[in-house]
């Protein structure tokens, strides 16, 4: 399977022309015969919205989305949006396929600490959902819902094959770590120990000197960084994956083998 | 752990970091150049390295201004930085200007002096940006911002910063790093605003102890009795809290007194960068 990162910058508050260059870079995977191309984080707005969530929301169903729809008959596509619903706002994550919405994801946590303020703006959604494409069973997160391992859980028990994460992470360091090490960390040991691929997209730009680092990378079910794309620089990042890795690592380590369902899972309804 | 350690940064990803945030966050609104006010010291001298790797030599301007009580070593450590990046450069002594303005007074403390002669700069800077179409790029490190040690519209005005959220250890880093001429790292700070000036003299403290303090109040969320006891004068370390708190006014734009639902900075909020 050939899976394409969209590293790229965003025009803050521009929804037409970002589309225009997820669209631009769809093609282009396309072309590369990719599989699925995965972009991040509120990659149709930008992230510093503050009141540009008034005007640069959409409705999941709005027109706009067409162009997409219509190519995701050739390549899968997951890109973070700025969604509109009855006068409320969330940041989302939307995953088309064969023509059509297979998926929904609204950001769980949303940040509102230090340089946040997405809970300002944004409603939380409610719940993560897994479901499944044609390469098997996918969770989406975003950004700040892969900080709680309670996410990670719920797509463990789900028994995801493939974790997505779109992110718009910026850049900090201190004098112990570098901001990217943590999402190192982080997709590394959600991978060993869930046993399935992680992909983290992360976007690249500034505003207002903020920069998005960029580093998307993908790490396999053994916990492998298997490759990762450039600081800063905006790429068509296209790694090759091999699915039966996932089956592989479980033969190797069958975690969820031994988990008591009812201890561990919560009540039967909240499986998929 | 020596204190001082925690303050150094990997040069490498923090100089390409900051060599894109001036490439990006000037060129996305359709301008192309900078302009750098260049005194000869680190601070901008570390600045002009920055814009040079962001834009090319062709596309930065290193304004020198000069008043006639300047120091000579300051105009030879700028023209220094200009020969080493291959800059362009103009002079433009403030002198005549300045002088005109003091003249129309009886007395003027060193302070007013020295705020004027900053604002002068600010002047000429902002002027050759709008002759260059060009963004000024700022020189303030975030040691001088923290303790408000600058001139509010003064050389505290810029279009952008690279530096602001770095301390003056830090800077001397980047600096041994774009292998600056050695003159400029090895003199002592000097805002040079009066004859014999000195940063360190006027502040009351050393840098390093300015930066360490800093560094733990509110990079690491330390207590001052916190800090004191990694074994500084609570005079100083509590001298240092309230300079930043009093300094608060100079981080920040003017403050506007709300009358309708939708007030400027308060809840009418949009970045800079709004359709960039």
């Amino acid at each position: 399977m050939k899976i394409a990162i969209g590293q790229i910058d965003t025009i803050l508050g521009e929804v037409d022309k970002n589309i225009r260059k997820i669209e631009h870079y769809t093609d282009k995977a396309i072309s590369e015969k990719c599989d699925l191309i995965v972009f991040p984080e509120l990659a149709t707005t930008g992230y510093g919205l503050r009141d540009l969530v008034y005007t640069a929301t959409r409705e999941s169903e709005n027109g706009i989305f067409n162009s997409l729809k219509e190519k995701s008959n050739f390549i899968d596509i997951a890109f973070g949006f700025a969604e509109k619903e009855r006068g409320y706002f969330y940041n989302s994550s939307m995953y088309l396929s064969g023509g059509e919405i297979l998926h929904i994801h609204r950001k769980k946590f949303l940040p509102d600490y230090g340089m946040f303020e997405e809970q300002r703006y944004f409603s939380p959604g409610q719940s993560i959902k897994s479901f499944n494409t044609r390469f098997g069973k996918t969770t989406m997160l975003i950004c700040e819902d892969a900080f709680h391992i309670s996410s990670h859980h719920i797509a463990f028990k789900n028994q995801t094959e493939i974790l997505i994460i779109l992110s718009a992470s910026p850049f900090w360091s201190d004098h112990t770590s570098m901001k990217w090490e943590m999402w190192e960390n982080v997709c590394r040991t959600s991978a060993q120990l869930n046993g399935y691929f992680v992909i983290f997209s992360n976007r690249v730009g500034f505003e207002d000197g903020v920069g998005f680092f960029g580093k998307s990378f993908i790490v396999n079910p053994n916990g492998h960084v298997m490759d990762e794309a450039p600081f800063l620089k905006e790429v068509l990042f296209i790694t090759e994956m091999d699915l039966r890795d996932v089956e592989r690592a479980r033969l190797f380590m069958p975690i969820m083998k031994n988990e008591v369902c009812n201890e561990t899972f919560g009540k039967a309804e909240d499986r998929l | 752990m020596k204190l001082l350690e925690k303050l150094k940064i990997d040069c490498d990803f923090i100089s390409s970091y900051l060599v894109e945030f001036v490439r990006q966050e000037i060129t996305k609104t359709g301008l192309k150049r900078a302009v750098i006010g260049l005194s000869g010291g680190i601070d901008s001298t570390v600045s002009a390295y920055i814009a040079k790797e962001a834009l090319g030599k062709e596309n930065v301007y290193g304004i020198l201004m000069p008043y006639k009580l300047s120091s000579k070593d300051s105009i030879e450590d700028a023209l220094k930085v200009v020969k080493e990046t291959g800059i362009n450069h103009k002079i433009v002594e403030i002198t005549e200007p300045a002088d005109a303005y003091f003249n129309e007074f009886e007395e003027m403390d060193k302070v007013r002096r020295g705020n004027v002669l900053a604002r002068m700069r600010m002047i000429t800077l902002f002027d050759h940006s709008q002759l260059y179409q060009a963004l000024v790029v700022g020189t303030s490190n975030k040691t001088e911002l923290l303790l408000g040690y600058g001139t509010w519209y003064g050389d505290m005005a810029s279009s952008l910063n690279p530096i602001g959220d770095l301390y003056k250890n830090q800077i001397y880093q980047l600096a041994r790093f774009f292998n600056v001429p050695e003159s400029i790292i090895k003199k002592k700070p000097s805002a040079d605003l009066w004859v014999g000036q000195s940063d360190e003299e006027e502040l009351g403290f050393s840098y390093d102890e300015a930066d360490v303090i800093l560094y733990h109040l509110f990079d690491l969320h330390y207590s001052t009795e916190e800090v004191i006891k990694l074994g500084f004068k609570e005079e100083l370390v509590k001298g240092i809290f309230e300079r930043v708190k009093r300094n608060q006014f100079k981080r920040l734009p003017p403050i506007i007194a709300k009358i309708s639902k939708r007030t400027v900075n308060i809840d009418f909020r949009y970045l800079r960068d709004w359709g960039l």
